[in-house]
């Protein structure tokens, strides 16, 4: 009989030692992790449909590639149930979309958390959390799927703090961020199928998620006067930018809007138009760099809403700080149109808190990417 | 006993798919190429340091690239322009 090459790892008499050993190993987020037996793996890896060689995501700037054996393994790591792979699997294919760009998202200073938002039947078979405290622990699906993506950057792409990731801060959704639409409070159609799958499926749509702001309101169930303090929080001067948004909806907030009538299109579609600042407002808050003026893709964010667009001639450099008169009537909208906002309902039943999360980067960011989760 | 799996993946080795080019003798004269990420001051930097191999080294000619998407991989056309035209290339990562 042919020996067989063991898988790499290590050998231990004792798995409860093999906890820390995974810490000295550098192998954690800086939790503990569930130490990844063959037996574990292979049971997480038989729960999806993927043979352990499948690449189930190449990140192309340094040719590394995930299969989904690896993946297996840190899914074990984070606390996973074998019946949560195919959602893991997605959503891992998800982030190694080419549109996706991780390079950027997994190690620039700006930080970013992989959020993760599950729709369609598997949420429930899963036990996922689409309610109270939705973005906080407690609920074992919500916390391990979230995690395995971070433990796959750390473990299989380098991401190590200080290393390949330069996050200046960083914020505590690295360790994880993912959730379920709250279906049965939303007015709208599920998010998966306003992105074009079909109800009856289930599906995952990641994000290059900033720290979100809480967005508070008791006091009006008027939706102009609701989202007039979203697009206040999206207008924030600390993190405008021609990036993407993403607003999860408390439910009782999402009543209003249901309640008025408001489809998802028309509300985007008023945030956007709301969420803006002056040229002079990023000009006094050093929003406006010498090199955007270099850029034309900026130069048009900057002034595309201009009547006229940019004056000609074009401001130089030594304009970045100069505040003209002209510059109080230009409006800087975040973003550049209402597709760059997605919305979606989550939380419980009691309470007006939503939150709206900017886009990594000062830059455009990378798009919202949806993958349908396997049967 | 028990076997505890690697969740970790070694980086693809450079020599797998490309190897190193030769080292040049001397910079004089040579063809350097500029290699910046694309985000602010990354060619800025490059250029100071050209400004520098230049009246250290006499270099000749520069070549400039810049990456206009930070995250993405630089592109096929302008890896190939750096390979055939430059002895060395330096790259920086601006923020």
């Amino acid at each position: 009989m042919a020996a067989v090459t063991a898988r790499p790892g290590f050998d231990t008499e004792d798995p409860w030692t093999a906890i820390e050993a995974c810490y000295a190993r550098g192998w954690t987020d800086g939790l503990p992790v569930v130490p990844p037996t063959e037996a574990l793996v292979d049971q997480m890896l038989g729960a999806g449909p993927w043979p352990a060689d499948h690449v189930l995501l190449h990140e192309p700037v340094r040719d590394l590639s995930v299969t989904a054996e690896k993946a297996a393994i840190n899914a074990v790591m984070a606390g996973c149930r074998p019946e949560y792979f195919p959602v893991v699997g997605a959503a891992l294919q998800a982030i190694g979309d080419p549109a996706f760009m991780l390079h950027g998202p997994a190690t620039s200073t700006g930080g970013s958390a992989l959020m993760v938002i599950v729709n369609g039947p598997v949420a429930e078979r899963l036990g996922l959390n689409a309610s109270t405290n939705l973005f906080g622990p407690g609920v074992r699906a919500n916390a391990t799927i979230g995690r395995v993506l971070r433990l796959v950057l750390l473990n299989c792409l380098g991401c190590q703090p200080g290393v390949l990731d330069k996050s200046t801060q960083g914020w505590p959704g690295k360790y994880s961020l993912c959730f379920a639409e709250n279906e049965a409070a939303s007015p709208w159609e599920p998010l998966h199928v306003a992105r074009g799958l079909s109800r009856g499926a289930s599906a995952v749509t990641v994000y290059a998620a900033e720290s979100g702001h809480n967005v508070l309101s008791h006091g009006t169930g008027d939706p102009e006067r609701l989202l007039t303090c979203f697009a206040d929080a999206m207008a924030g001067l600390g993190s405008l930018s021609p990036g993407r948004s993403a607003i999860v909806f408390a439910p009782e907030h999402a009543a209003h809007l249901g309640r008025a009538g408001w489809s998802r299109r028309r509300t985007a579609e008023w945030l956007y138009e709301h969420s803006w600042r002056s040229l002079a407002d990023l000009k006094r808050g050093g929003k406006v760099e010498p090199a955007f003026y270099d850029n034309p893709s900026l130069v048009d964010w900057l002034y595309g809403a201009r009547p006229g667009g940019a004056p000609d001639p074009l401001p130089s450099a030594a304009d970045a700080e100069r505040v003209s008169a002209d510059d109080e009537a230009v409006r800087v909208h975040r973003g550049l149109g209402p597709d760059d906002i997605l919305l979606a309902v989550g939380g419980g039943d009691a309470g007006g808190h939503s939150a709206f999360f900017p886009s990594w980067s000062r830059g455009r960011s990378v798009p919202f990417v949806t993958v349908e989760v396997p049967a | 006993m028990t076997r505890i799996l690697d969740p970790t993946i070694q980086s693809a080795p450079v020599t797998a798919t490309a190897s190193l080019a030769p080292r040049p003798a001397t910079l004089a004269g040579v063809t350097v190429g500029l290699l910046a990420n694309g985000k602010s001051n990354g060619m800025a930097l490059l250029d100071r340091i050209a400004e520098h191999l230049r009246a250290r080294h006499g270099v000749g000619e520069i070549v400039r690239v810049a990456k206009t998407n930070a995250s993405a991989p630089v592109r096929e056309e302008d890896a190939d322009l750096l390979a055939k035209r430059c002895a060395v290339v330096v790259t920086a990562v601006g923020d």
